[in-house]
């Protein structure tokens, strides 16, 4: 460039006190850089309804996911500690009746058609079905039949179904212990071993099947952030004509890339980080004390989604554009952007698809990489710092791929 | 001043076995002087845009040198791109962005400092009479309103060369006088190199003192208008280029088809 500006000062010498000498091609790459950026920034920000649709649903996220987990865990809870069960023909067993009424649950009866509000999953608990001979067998010590009646597309019913079975089960136990109580036999002798039930799962890692959607949604807002700035900056301004006139300036092809690349990224970054912060705000609308247990994002959690969405949004913004600047038109563009929108969202459902949990690969690969490091954040496991490095570096060495594509077809693209 | 000298443009077209090589400019030479507009003159088709853009270092000649004031564009592009201002075929603007904004930009990126880019497009505005467009969006622009903004952040950084091709594209008579007004300016009163590429005779006829003839991708005359008129010994320019313009084939068969499709209509 040096050359050039001297090359310039010796024939301004012959055009006389001309601008040209003055102007020259002074200024350095970033300076030209800084350029571009400045105006693709204030160019995507003056897209407004486009800027206003993808923020506020970046920002809506948040709150609009916690309260949807706590709708569902207050149905489960509501269920849990209503301790109600629906008999149909309780009266045909009041041995049964008097243990249920012992053990604090309300004696509910079916209401009529309870078979197809089961099937149609209108009717939220499983039905016992008690038959008419029930207390005659019992009391001549045969074994009567009853029905519990749920239905495995009902998932509500069907959950509550073990918790019905477990209560039936302990008056089975009583009436056992209560007749070889009656032959002198010990409890004991019928019963080698006590089991007790303890969950192992901490609270943690029950949130995090809770929550294992959040990374996938916090990914896709970053995408759709970076879509639209990524395919105008190049797609849209091949289509307006104006990236032939814009390749006439004696400006680094680089920083004419990094510029626009500069402002793509920032686009997604602001959206990156305002969806991670939206469920701080969130957790405060939703008062749910299981939801808070559950689900445990604070600014420590919301940090480190930051840090590992960052290096992705820089590289998802310059494949986005690397995609882009091929096609004639936005509407070409979209068409092919799709492809990295299918590998984003179908990529984290590799680990979904693994059974044997994650694979020393994954952490290569961008997206399933940081949907599988940001899981372990809400599990509340601490992250390896060469783990986090990896992947900032495989998305680092992707930018600088994508960008390079960009400055070599940026000619070719100019002029067809 | 533009010196090109033996110019040469081969594209490929097709793949495979249908692939065929098509000669876009083949050896064309021109001097274009500061202080004159230079007309070049072709059929759509003749290699204009393609010599253009070689100039405007867009495309890589295959043959052939083009010096801007000295500077050789293969080596030195972005020294010879400071010093040419292009108006290409491709006039988009930035649609969110005023037109003041869109002219900066072009200026910000040629070096200049934003208070003198600024400067410079407040003088360019005056001198295209686009005073009531510079705070606008360029969204909804009409096509002369386009081309001036076009020209003016062509023009930012004073380049001492100017380069149009096709500049009166879809404007109408008004827009394309106003421009006329403009590039005579810009050549009596400042000593531009100006380099006009059309199609159409009677913008050349009325502006170039030069004319440059182009056909199938070569120089076939150069001259003024007076002189390329003696040369084919016609009193009418457009028959003048057509002559010069077109082999004696090409004339019979356009001849012809006029014919049929008259015949047809009859």
């Amino acid at each position: 460039m040096n050359a050039g500006a001297n090359a310039g000062a010796n024939v301004g010498a012959k055009v006389g006190a001309n601008v040209g000498a003055k102007v020259g091609v002074r200024g350095g790459l970033l300076q030209r850089a800084w350029t571009v950026y400045t105006k693709e920034l204030m160019d995507a920000l003056r897209d407004r309804r486009t800027l206003l649709v993808v923020l506020l649903s970046s920002v809506a996220l948040g709150p609009l996911l916690l309260v949807l987990i706590s709708q569902l865990v207050a149905g489960v809870e509501k269920r849990a500690e209503a301790r109600v069960i629906v008999v149909q023909g309780i009266e045909h067993a009041p041995s049964l009746r008097n243990y249920l009424e012992r053990q604090t649950y309300t004696i509910r009866t079916a209401p009529a058609g309870f078979e197809q509000q089961l099937r149609d999953s209108k009717l939220g608990d499983p039905v016992l079905v008690v038959p008419p001979s029930f207390q005659a067998e019992l009391a001549r010590g045969e074994v009567p039949v009853v029905e519990l009646l749920s239905s495995s597309g009902n998932q509500r019913a069907q959950g509550a179904a073990n918790r019905v079975l477990r209560l039936l089960r302990g008056f089975n136990q009583e009436q056992a212990t209560l007749r070889l109580a009656v032959r002198g036999v010990a409890p004991a002798a019928l019963e080698a071993m006590q089991v007790d039930e303890r969950d192992l799962a901490d609270p943690g890692s029950r949130a995090a099947q809770l929550s294992t959607m959040v990374p996938f949604l916090v990914m896709m807002a970053v995408l759709y952030g970076a879509l639209n700035a990524a395919l105008d900056t190049t797609a849209g301004e091949r289509e307006r004509g104006s990236l032939e006139p814009l390749l006439m300036n004696p400006a680094p092809r680089w920083a004419l890339v990094l510029g626009k690349w500069g402002a793509v990224a920032s686009v997604a970054m602001l959206i990156a980080v305002l969806s991670c912060l939206s469920f701080l705000p969130g957790q405060w609308v939703v008062r749910s004390e299981t939801v808070a247990a559950l689900f445990q994002f604070g600014l420590h959690e919301a940090l480190w989604f930051i840090a590992l969405l960052i290096p992705l949004a820089g590289a998802l913004s310059a494949v986005l554009m690397a995609i882009a600047i091929r096609c004639k038109s936005f509407k070409e563009a979209q068409a092919n952007a799709t492809v990295v929108i299918l590998g984003v969202s179908l990529l984290p459902l590799v680990t979904l698809l693994n059974q044997e949990g994650t694979a020393a690969w994954h952490l290569w690969v961008p997206a399933l990489a940081q949907s599988t490091l940001m899981g372990r954040v809400l599990k509340g496991e601490a992250l390896a710092s060469a783990d986090v490095v990896l992947t900032a570096a495989v998305c680092a060495v992707l930018t600088v791929l994508a960008l390079a594509y960009v400055a070599r077809t940026l000619h070719s693209a100019a002029l067809k | 001043m533009i010196d090109i000298s033996q110019l040469s443009k081969r594209f490929s077209q097709g793949r495979g076995r249908k692939a065929r090589v098509v000669q876009a400019v083949d050896e064309v030479s021109f001097t274009a002087a500061d202080g004159c507009i230079t007309g070049l003159l072709g059929p759509n088709g003749a290699g204009k845009t393609t010599t253009l853009r070689m100039v405007a270092a867009l495309l890589p000649p295959d043959g052939g040198h083009i010096r801007v004031d000295g500077i050789d564009v293969a080596t030195q592009p972005q020294a010879a791109l400071a010093r040419m201002g292009v108006l290409s075929d491709a006039r988009g603007l930035s649609p969110r962005l005023t037109a003041r904004e869109n002219i900066v930009y072009y200026g910000r990126l040629h070096g200049m400092t934003r208070a003198a880019a600024n400067a410079r497009c407040d003088s360019l505005a005056a001198m295209l009479d686009m005073w009531p467009l510079l705070e606008r969006r360029a969204e909804g622009f009409s096509q002369g309103e386009r081309m001036k903004t076009a020209l003016a952040r062509a023009l930012i950084h004073d380049p001492p060369n100017i380069i149009l091709d096709e500049p009166t594209n879809g404007l109408d008579v008004l827009a394309t006088r106003a421009l006329r007004q403009a590039l005579r300016v810009l050549r009596d009163e400042h000593g531009k190199c100006i380099v006009f590429s059309s199609h159409i005779m009677q913008e050349v006829e009325r502006l170039c003192d030069q004319v440059v003839v182009v056909s199938h991708g070569r120089t076939v005359a150069r001259g003024t208008v007076p002189e390329l008129l003696a040369r084919t010994g016609q009193a009418d320019f457009e028959e003048a280029f057509v002559d010069l313009a077109f082999t004696r084939q090409e004339r019979g068969a356009a001849l012809a088809n006029a014919g049929a499709v008259a015949g047809v209509a009859r």
